[in-house]
């Protein structure tokens, strides 16, 4: 699904990843790990296509697809999504208009009729339910005055309507409590599936108490060093990012 | 430039021996007389500075370009009373209701007429009191409850400048909302907006202009103790739009709220100047700006609020953000306080950027264009100031 090869790339003038490489493969669930400043978030902004973000060599293969030479929608409607580390509030646009919007765009450029507000409502008050969340978040402007776990909430909610092919969670756990945590992985778990890949970038093994990693990578001074198993995140918790500079 | 004092001065010559009262002949006059002493508009005086002046006395074509689209149009009741003034007088959509006295404005008494303070910033305005030959006198009843009007500006020849005077009364208690909406004209405007004790006053100023339009407007509003005025305005196009917004609190324990939208492209110049003056205790203003500019037009929004003397327990609040759309697109925005009470709450800001490429790739990274994108932003950054 994803081929990321030997990948340098730059945020604004600093270069960032060195020499990157991965494959996810269809169904496969990637954590990525690593110290702060290591080039975790740049790889998702890269694949998401951020602005100031570039690929200096290398090549990013996505179903067949030159990923690098696709506009950001573009990537969204072949299928890449990115659950933002700190998503942007959108005052005046409430979710449900900001989701449909979205929705259809991805449509259209697939070749597909849009849908309706009617076929559109069902849909979405089916996918809040099934991910247990309020369906106030649907009448609320997109992310404002969310508190940090409604934030991220709303982006895996986003991911759910959307049905990505491809998702990248940013630090998605970062400031969720307990019940907030179980909250978002239920509803990534719940989007599991086998032609549906992730790539989680995390600092803590807990969240891969709740979503079950079939990789762990760790990823320093910009690019991967080590991988493995979930018991790689379990060495990683106990012995901390100190023995990469050994 | 140099034909403007001289032009308002020959029209006002020949309307005031067709003016048949005696009073407001002796109104003409005085202003005529006061015009003689002073220049044209220009960018040494404060209110013109970031304004093309020099576009008031060009010779502009008729329309051909189709005029701006604004959604909040499309919010107007059906069954609001609608009067069209233009260059027959005024009609009114349905017969008048009993909750409003319509007449003239050249039919109205001398005790209805309120002498006006212009100055040479305000010259442009002052040769409307020479010149007006059209408008309206407004008296809502007390029994006016929740009720609409819309005043519709429709003028057909696009080049010769129309002058129109409005005053717009309110009695105790009476809550009403007034749309007024620019059709089609080279308008210099005055509207004086009286709102006594606990009346509600919601006034929507629509002005959509297409790109060689012209609008100058002057909007005085007395307000009296426990009244509300909420004003929505609403600017895009135009070769020059210029609108004053001045604010009188008369009593204590008043309101004023407005919110601005002012959008230019092309060539477009727009001001939108708000000037409140809290002249007793107790009164709260609240301003709101949101401008937008692209291509080579330039925006000047300002909000300036003035409390006098004694003038304590005032509240202002200015908030003006700016967004520029092109390199070559100006927008100047200036918040301004002017206090001489001790008591008073006051808080005020502006911003001017571009829009937030962060909320961009927010949204693009959900499969929406950057075009469409841009519009959402927008559309977001305009809601700020949406008053009613």
């Amino acid at each position: 699904m994803l081929k990321i090869n030997d990948v340098y790339a730059k945020a604004g003038d600093k270069e960032i990843l060195k020499g990157l490489s991965l494959e996810v493969k269809p169904g496969e669930v990637h954590a990525i790990m690593g110290p702060n400043g290591a080039g975790k978030s740049t790889l998702g902004n890269l694949l998401a296509g951020m602005p100031h973000v570039e690929a200096t060599q290398g090549s990013v293969d996505f179903l067949g697809k030159d990923l690098l030479d696709l506009e950001p929608e573009e990537r969204a409607a072949e299928g890449v999504f990115l659950a933002f580390q700190y998503p942007v509030e959108i005052p005046g646009v409430n979710n449900m208009y900001f989701l449909r919007t979205a929705l259809n765009a991805q449509r259209k450029y697939r070749g597909e009729e849009p849908m309706d507000s009617a076929q559109f409502l069902r849909m979405v008050k089916q996918k809040i339910k099934d991910m247990n969340m309020r369906d106030d978040l649907l009448k609320r402007p997109v992310n404002v005055g969310f508190s940090g776990g409604e934030k991220k909430r709303n982006e895996v909610f986003q991911m759910g309507v959307l049905e990505p092919k491809l998702a990248i969670l940013d630090e998605t756990d970062s400031g969720l409590d307990i019940d907030a945590l179980k909250i978002v992985s239920d509803g990534v778990n719940q989007l599991r599936s086998s032609d549906r890949s992730f790539i989680i970038i995390t600092h803590y093994q807990r969240l891969l108490d709740h979503i079950e990693p079939d990789y762990v990578h760790v990823l320093a001074d910009g690019k991967i060093v080590k991988s493995g198993t979930k018991k790689l995140a379990l060495e990683l918790e106990e012995q901390g990012y100190g023995w990469l500079n050994q | 430039m140099a034909g403007l004092i001289n032009n308002w001065q020959e029209q006002a010559k020949q309307l005031i021996n067709k003016t048949e009262s005696d009073w407001l002949k002796s109104v003409r006059e005085q202003a005529l007389s006061k015009l003689s002493g002073l220049q044209e508009p220009n960018r040494k005086l404060e209110l013109w500075r970031y304004a093309d002046a020099n576009r008031l006395s060009q010779s502009i074509a008729a329309a051909a370009e189709p005029r701006p689209e604004n959604p909040l149009s499309s919010e107007l009741t059906e069954q609001a009373l609608v009067i069209r003034i233009s260059e027959n007088g005024f009609e009114l959509s349905t017969d008048c209701p009993d909750w409003l006295k319509i007449k003239n404005i050249q039919q109205i008494s001398e005790n209805q007429w309120q002498e006006m303070i212009f100055s040479q910033e305000t010259v442009v305005n002052l040769a409307n009191v020479a010149l007006f030959n059209a408008g309206v006198n407004l008296e809502v009843q007390s029994s006016a409850a929740e009720q609409e009007l819309v005043i519709v500006y429709d003028f057909k020849d696009q080049d010769k400048w129309q002058y129109v005077s409005n005053r717009i009364e309110l009695p105790e208690h009476a809550k009403v909302k007034i749309t007024e909406q620019y059709k089609a004209g080279r308008l210099n405007l005055i509207n004086v907006y009286h709102i006594s004790d606990r009346a509600e006053l919601i006034r929507l100023q629509d002005f959509r202009l297409t790109q060689s339009e012209q609008v100058v407007s002057f909007n005085q509003f007395e307000i009296a103790s426990q009244a509300s005025v909420t004003n929505m305005h609403v600017h895009m196009g135009g070769s020059i739009q210029h609108h004053l917004h001045r604010v009188n609190f008369n009593g204590n324990e008043a309101k004023y709220k407005s919110g601005s939208i002012n959008k230019s492209f092309d060539n477009n110049n727009i001001s939108d100047l708000v000037e409140v003056n809290h002249l007793y205790k107790n009164n709260e203003s609240d301003v709101t700006h949101r401008s937008i500019a692209k291509d080579r037009s330039q925006i000047f929004n300002n909000a300036k609020a003035l409390v006098a003397p004694g003038a304590d327990q005032s509240e202002i609040e200015q908030d003006l953000k700016n967004i520029l759309l092109s390199e070559d697109a100006k927008i100047f925005s200036k918040p301004e306080l002017e206090v001489y009470a001790d008591e008073v709450v006051a808080a005020h800001g502006s911003t001017i950027g571009a829009l937030d490429e962060q909320s961009l790739f927010y949204l693009q990274s959900r499969g929406i264009s950057i075009e469409q994108a841009r519009e959402i932003m927008i559309e977001s950054f305009e809601q700020e100031a949406l008053v009613c």
